[in-house]
């Protein structure tokens, strides 16, 4: 109530307080902004403000052919980026009838698992160092970089990796690559039990999470929460189970679920779900085929829009964007949809083909947004120390919200 | 919870404690950068570079242009002659833009004859926009800074070989692998 402010002055525990919570802010975990309405320091409203990341992915999708859209799915959630690759690649196999051969499904699955171990790290270790933690934080970072160096190894980028491709994989891995991963798994069995160690009973870590930011099953599904944060309320839903894809059917691995939805339980559900990822690993590793990574009918990476090649002589820049016009039907033309369990919950991706070698359009499903709509309702009546455990317990990344 | 057993007698801090107590003796892995360099693995999507055959110390390019279309950030442009008699394609000039390129490796890995390649060198900076606007001559140089760096007898990279992809999608003059010989050539610069 602005217009009061100069005529009384106001007891600040009685009136509401607004307050802008980032987007600088280092626990929103990238650009994202808060606009509170407080009462004291009890949060009365929650008002979460995106798009500070944007940067046009679904709409430049439609200008690159179905290849070149692969590096861009990297920069989605950038902290799991074979889960995004694979996301895609699976659509567009779907949509062209491609099948991987099996090994380049079962290394599919073991990179995704990696790289899902890794976004669990770090979700881990800021989500400790936000409630405070620091030691925590240090210990993630060391192994997360060491399955960094196998991405590095394996396919040359630490982050941006860009490895799989539409139809398996772009290149074999060495087998002293296999080796060293698959005896990094005992160490990082050690190692997780060496974070439950730490804070699975640590009197601060209990006052800081059990009982902050419930939501139960019911809401969970309501509000469109999926993985971890939806799994932490009960509800046993992963597609990797219901939906499966890849090498998943073939191995074997169990869903944790929590039970009373709070911030302990999520944190208890990731845990166990980094132990079932080093499961799936250690069987895709030891069940291996042998075999091609990468389907013969994979499109070419150098293909035109409009299936052929351009011609030499006419390339400059008008001639180019005139080609990119015209549209020959060399895929089936439809809309699908398909999803993958990403490290953070269900990444969807919706593609409409008009039978050009470009997608009509793109959109992605990002598990970050639809759990960023959630913090309004997690949040409410808790302090703002209590908010930021709610952010961190929602493992968002603002590269995947805004995109 | 309070007046449990772990809780009365700070169970929960030390057993915490033991493990930051146990981590003490163990050696650092931290890597004091500027001092001490890490080893890129082979293959490591780096600075670019313009593979100079050894025989003839000319770039290998033959202007195909196939990099340049499959740029998912247009980065690469091409500039080339065709001879008259002939109808073979020279290079002129190549202009790759290190400021927009993602490293996505596609480049280095559609190209038939292995002239463009993403170099296992990783720290490199410019003082302005010009110094990462790589030209031919540029590029050639980033080779040649790069040979002078391989200790190894043979370079060749990842993305020429692509293990276990079907031969049917590799380009024809590639399919015996592309490499190249280091040691023995003289190399100036």
């Amino acid at each position: 109530m602005p217009e009061n402010r100069l005529s009384e002055p106001e007891d600040p525990f009685l009136s509401v307080l607004e307050l802008q919570m980032g987007p600088q802010h280092p626990s929103t975990h990238g650009v994202l902004k808060l606009h509170l309405k407080l009462e004291g320091e009890r949060i009365v409203d929650c008002e979460p403000i995106v798009g500070f990341l944007h940067r046009g992915l679904e709409k430049l999708a439609e200008n690159f052919t179905y290849p070149q859209v692969l590096p861009l799915t990297d920069r989605l959630d950038y902290i799991s980026a074979m889960n995004n690759n694979t996301g895609y690649c699976l659509v567009v196999e779907r949509l062209l009838g491609i099948e991987p051969p099996p090994r380049g499904k079962y290394l599919r699955t073991m990179v995704c698992e990696l790289a899902r171990i890794a976004s669990h790290l770090l979700w881990l270790a800021t989500h400790a160092l936000d409630i405070g933690a620091m030691t925590v934080f240090l210990y993630c970072f060391r192994e997360r970089e060491q399955i960094l160096n196998f991405f590095e190894e394996i396919c040359g980028a630490r982050l941006t990796v860009s490895y799989p491709r539409i139809g398996g994989v772009r290149m074999d891995v060495e087998e002293a690559t296999l080796e060293k991963v698959y005896n990094f798994l005992p160490e990082m069995e050690r190692r997780i039990d060496e974070y439950e160690g730490l804070l699975s009973e640590n009197r601060i870590w209990l006052e800081r999470t059990v009982g902050v930011g419930v939501i139960t099953a019911e809401e969970a599904i309501a509000y469109g929460l999926t993985g971890p944060s939806l799994r932490g309320s009960g509800v046993p839903y992963d597609v990797r189970k219901h939906f499966p894809y890849d090498a998943y059917p073939e191995v074997e691995f169990e869903v944790p679920v929590g039970k009373n939805g709070d911030t302990y339980d999520r944190y208890k559900c990731r845990l166990q779900e980094m132990r079932q990822s080093i499961r799936i690993i250690r069987q895709c590793i030891e069940k291996l085929p042998e075999g091609e990574v990468v389907s013969e009918l994979t499109p070419d990476l150098d293909m035109m829009p409009g299936g052929r090649m351009l011609k030499a002589e006419a390339f400059n820049e008008v001639a180019f964007i005139s080609f990119l016009q015209e549209a020959k039907e060399i895929f089936p033309k439809g809309e699908l949809y398909s999803a993958v369990e990403g490290a953070k919950g269900e990444l969807g991706f919706y593609l409409v083909s008009d039978g050009s070698g470009r997608p009509y359009r793109l959109h992605i499903r990002a598990p970050s947004f639809i759990h960023i709509s959630a913090i309004p309702k997690l949040a409410k009546d808790h302090l703002i120390a209590d908010l930021v455990a709610i952010i961190g317990t929602l493992d968002i990344v603002m590269g995947e919200c805004d995109r | 919870m309070r007046l449990s057993p772990t809780y009365l007698l700070f169970k929960d801090l030390v057993t915490g404690l033991l493990i930051t107590l146990r981590t003490f003796f163990r050696k650092p892995v931290t890597v004091r950068y500027p001092h001490e360099k890490v080893q890129v693995f082979p293959s490591f999507r780096g600075r670019h570079a313009m593979v100079v055959d050894p025989e003839t110390g000319k770039p290998r390019c033959v202007a195909c242009l196939k990099c340049s279309v499959v740029c998912p950030s247009r980065c690469i442009k091409i500039e080339y002659e065709v001879d008259e008699k002939t109808g073979e394609r020279r290079l002129r000039e190549y202009i790759l833009e290190a400021l927009r390129c993602v490293y996505c490796g596609y480049c280095e890995e559609v190209c038939p004859v292995g002239a463009i390649v993403l170099t296992e060198w990783f720290e490199y900076s410019g003082r302005c926009r010009e110094d990462l606007i790589f030209n031919l001559e540029k590029l050639v140089q980033n080779w040649k800074e790069h040979v002078a760096k391989w200790d190894k007898e043979f370079y060749e990279n990842k993305y020429w070989v692509l293990k276990g992809v079907p031969l049917k999608l590799k380009p024809a003059p590639r399919r015996m692998g592309l490499v190249v010989k280091i040691k023995g050539v003289k190399v100036d610069g």
